[in-house]
């Protein structure tokens, strides 16, 4: 059930053991990691390079034999930076088998390129027959060549601890892994991402007011904010909120997550921080850090206070500047947080109302007059401080609040799957009814399987006991009685998987 | 498949709310509903604030002089320095209008002048301003101490540049009668600033007080002259001093230099009329290719007479009022598109 939701998570799965071709592919089927419903699967049992690349080539790929694909270019050039292998979408569903023999081959020069590539496209991969060396060497070239983030993790059996001793995470048992990913690795991506464009967004913000301030200063730096709050903004009004954001931050409960495997996809293809969200996080960081200054500068630029004293200072300019940032930026990641916990409240408000109790004190006159030199700035609020507050928080928020209500109007993502009830699968016949499945597991070379499974010696019976809701030729469900527990290794790992039938 | 017992205690993490990621929440979902309904308002109450904003500017009167190039002689002898001892005075008419009514406050107003330079708004000494240590002349830089090495007081840039015209507003009655309009000079400052941040040494005697120290150079006169006939006027607690002491934010600012003394003709506002500004000429704004003018206006609740905030706000509020509407057009048939393409 796992690997079934792994897969519709798109992720693929490849198999790495020392078993023998027969008993891999039995496996491999019963655990869903090759369907019935595949379009192929494609063995590689070349006994020298020439033919396994032919193998690797013409099988899946007819046209990678042309002058024009990518990988040939690379070859011919072999350039010094390491070569990225570009997405490549199959097709259909295809799984590769390939036993250690020709992997020995596969793995060396420009053979690797085209295991690759191959197997990449595949949905399952199975080695069998491997070395551990060999299995090494494998998870190196998907590690190098892809370059894509990667954990460790092992699961703990019976035969050892030392997988679980060199991995990021471990744990006992295989099913634990769906949890791992689809619900922790995601929450972990998407508050990654969340954290990363709210950091610089508020960042950006911060800083490029004074862009716009040297246009009146002169040019002379002179810097728009209390030397006070320029210390204390990233340390203590701004760092608990995104804290908070990035422990408890949730898009989707557990058991959305886990019903919809789909969500996974965003994070594999870099959706949601890639080169686009860092431009946009700065579009925004720009026009915000414009209201920011352009507003008060429009409301002190010619005015005064109602008893005609002086608003049109540094310090009162400051001070506007300042507490609108931070109410700019709270309210922003108050829109930001979707999944409000008590800490979420705590945390949030609280560094608000902390932002106004130091002011409070670092402009109290009791300050000023122990430290002059040190603490300059007294006074007290005005009601036109509160009108210029108001309208830039309005004037940055709103249009952040539009875009992100367009959005899943516009372009349709987690909202369309939450409304749509899961689709139920439906399976098709059989496409290659010629491959079946040996019904002998065991066996050292080709034996009887053949004539067993024509169904030629044994009694044909209705099977009541199907796992896969499919209507399936009769040959078949031979295979599906044989029950056999089986130890199997995974990434090197040993562990025991019940095989369900 | 059994398991082993374990002999060591259980290293399963806690199994509480807060480690399981189990905390009590509430998600937060933003439906159309909502957010049209937070568009639509906050559209109205920006456009509303908008209004009253625009309405309460304009029933503020002002009126500006310019008369740096008025005084064309004056402006021409203050570009040389070395007649900073010769006076010059001019004298600019003007027509009101309409009766000001209620207080009338007056400004001088510089153009292009920036005391908003990163060196001159360091240029201070709060220590000798509060009157804790008047030879603290450390942050004073470039002018610290004069030509024979004593401490200036007060000292720095700010100080050094204070703006010293002498505004005099005349009232012409009849003709050819012409009276001083009458003017207070206190209460032009910040409370904090003239009995807090701003202290003298001592009130009693306050020229021995300053023994020890000069004036800044570009001073007539030192300190504790500024305001003879009133002590609580003079040294450091000048109400003209501490006003120039809080530095602009921009290079165009005006600053409060008399309020109207509202008695005799003048108990409701200024009188439309004859008026004229009798300046002694001493900034020398031309050198700096700035400007400067006097400004006679009245308040409201909301400050001075900018259009701006309130012009911001009705635009903004129109602007959210049509988002709002635009909003509900795409959701509506988004909505429509969703139907038909579930069928």
């Amino acid at each position: 059930e796992t690997i079934i939701t792994l897969n519709k998570a798109k992720i693929k799965i490849w198999v790495l053991t020392g078993d023998k071709q027969e008993t891999a592919i039995n496996i491999a089927y019963s655990c869903n990691v090759f369907e019935d419903e595949m379009d192929g699967v494609f063995m590689i049992e070349g006994k020298d390079s020439e033919t396994i690349l032919q193998e690797l080539r013409g099988k899946m790929k007819p046209e990678s034999l042309l002058e024009s694909d990518p990988v040939n270019i690379y070859l011919k050039k072999k350039p010094k930076r390491t070569f990225t292998m570009p997405e490549e979408l199959p097709r259909g569903d295809y799984g590769l088998v390939i036993n250690g023999y020709s992997l020995a081959f596969a793995l060396e020069g420009n053979l690797e390129l085209e295991l690759l590539r191959t197997a990449s496209l595949c949905k399952g991969v199975i080695c069998c027959r491997m070395t551990p060396f060999q299995k090494a060497q494998v998870v190196e070239l998907v590690k190098s060549m892809i370059k894509a983030a990667h954990i460790g993790v092992g699961i703990s059996g019976q035969e050892g601890m030392q997988a679980m001793l060199n991995s990021d995470f471990a744990f006992s048992q295989f099913c634990y892994l769906q949890r791992l990913l689809l619900v922790h690795g995601r929450w972990s991506y998407n508050r990654m991402c969340k954290f990363l464009s709210y950091f610089f967004y508020k960042n950006f913000v911060f800083t490029l007011v004074h862009f716009w301030y040297a246009f009146f200063n002169g040019f002379s730096a002179q810097a728009v904010y209390d030397t006070w709050f320029i210390t204390c903004y990233n340390l203590i009004y701004t760092s608990l909120p995104v804290l908070g954001l990035s422990l408890f931050e949730q898009d989707v409960n557990e058991t959305w997550s886990l019903h919809f495997p789909e969500l996974y996809i965003p994070g594999q293809h870099n959706l949601y921080f890639n080169k686009k969200e860092f431009v946009k996080c700065l579009i925004h960081g720009i026009y915000s850090s414009f209201v920011l200054f352009f507003v008060p500068m429009g409301t002190i630029y010619n005015s005064e206070r109602s008893d005609g004293k002086d608003i049109s200072d540094i310090q009162t300019f400051c001070l506007i500047v300042q507490t609108s940032l931070i109410w700019m930026v709270t309210v922003q990641i108050a829109l930001k947080t979707t999944y409000w916990t008590m800490i979420s409240h705590f945390f949030i408000w609280g560094s608000l109302g902390f932002y106004f109790c130091i002011l409070f004190f670092l402009y109290s006159d009791g300050l000023c007059l122990m430290f002059p030199s040190i603490f300059q700035f007294l006074g007290k609020a005005l009601s036109q401080i509160w009108l210029s507050l108001i309208l830039s928080v309005i004037l940055c928020v709103i249009p952040a609040f539009g875009y992100q209500f367009l959005q899943p109007l516009v372009f349709d993502r987690i909202n369309h799957c939450k409304t749509r009830p899961p689709q139920v699968r439906v399976r098709t016949k059989l496409k290659h009814p010629s491959l079946r499945r040996s019904a002998y597991a065991f066996s050292h070379k080709q034996g009887f399987g053949a004539l067993i499974t024509s169904g030629k010696t044994t009694k044909t019976k209705p099977n009541k006991k199907n796992s896969f809701p499919v209507k399936k030729k009769e040959s078949s469900d031979i295979s599906t009685r044989i029950v056999a527990f089986q130890e199997k290794s995974i990434s090197g790992v040993p562990s025991t998987i019940p095989l369900k039938f | 498949m059994e398991k082993e017992f374990h002999h060591h205690p259980s290293r399963m993490p806690d199994n509480s709310a807060m480690k399981q990621q189990k905390l009590p929440a509430h998600q937060l979902h933003f439906s159309a509903r909502v957010v049209l309904t937070i568009f639509f308002a906050t559209g109205v109450f920006c456009f509303c604030m908008g209004v009253i904003l625009i309405l309460s500017a304009q029933s503020i009167q002002e009126i500006e002089i310019n008369y740096t190039y008025i005084c064309e002689n004056c402006a021409k002898l203050r570009e040389n320095a070395f007649n900073f001892d010769q006076k010059c005075t001019c004298s600019v008419p003007f027509y009101l209008q309409e009766n000001m009514e209620g207080d009338v406050y007056m400004y001088y107003k510089l153009y292009g002048f920036y005391q908003n330079h990163y060196r001159y708004v360091l240029s201070r000494s709060n220590n000798q301003l509060v009157g804790k240590d008047i030879m603290d002349v450390e942050d004073c830089a470039p002018f610290k101490v004069s030509q024979n090495k004593t401490p200036i007081a007060p000292c720095g840039a700010i100080a050094n540049s204070m703006f010293n015209d002498t505004i005099i507003l005349s009232y012409t009655l009849k003709s050819s009668v012409h009276i001083q309009v009458p003017m207070l000079k206190t209460e032009l400052t910040w409370w904090t600033d003239k009995y807090v941040k701003f202290q003298n040494p001592s009130l009693i005697n306050l020229s021995d007080r300053f023994v020890g120290t000069e004036k800044p150079p570009y001073w007539q006169a030192p300190i504790y002259e500024l305001d003879t006939s009133d002590p609580g006027n003079n040294g450091f607690l000048n109400d003209d001093f501490i006003v120039w002491m809080r530095t602009a934010a921009f290079p165009t600012f005006k600053k409060l230099y008399r309020r109207l003394y509202r008695v005799q003709y003048f108990m409701d506002g200024l009188p439309a009329g004859n008026y004229s500004f009798n300046i002694s000429y001493n900034f020398p704004v031309t050198r700096i290719k700035g400007e400067k003018s006097v400004v006679l206006s009245t308040l409201t609740w909301s400050g001075g007479s900018s259009l701006f905030l309130g012009l911001a706000y009705t635009v903004t509020g129109a602007f959210l009022w049509l988002a709002s509407f635009a909003l509900m057009a795409i959701h509506m048939t988004m909505k429509k598109k969703k139907l038909s393409y579930r069928r």
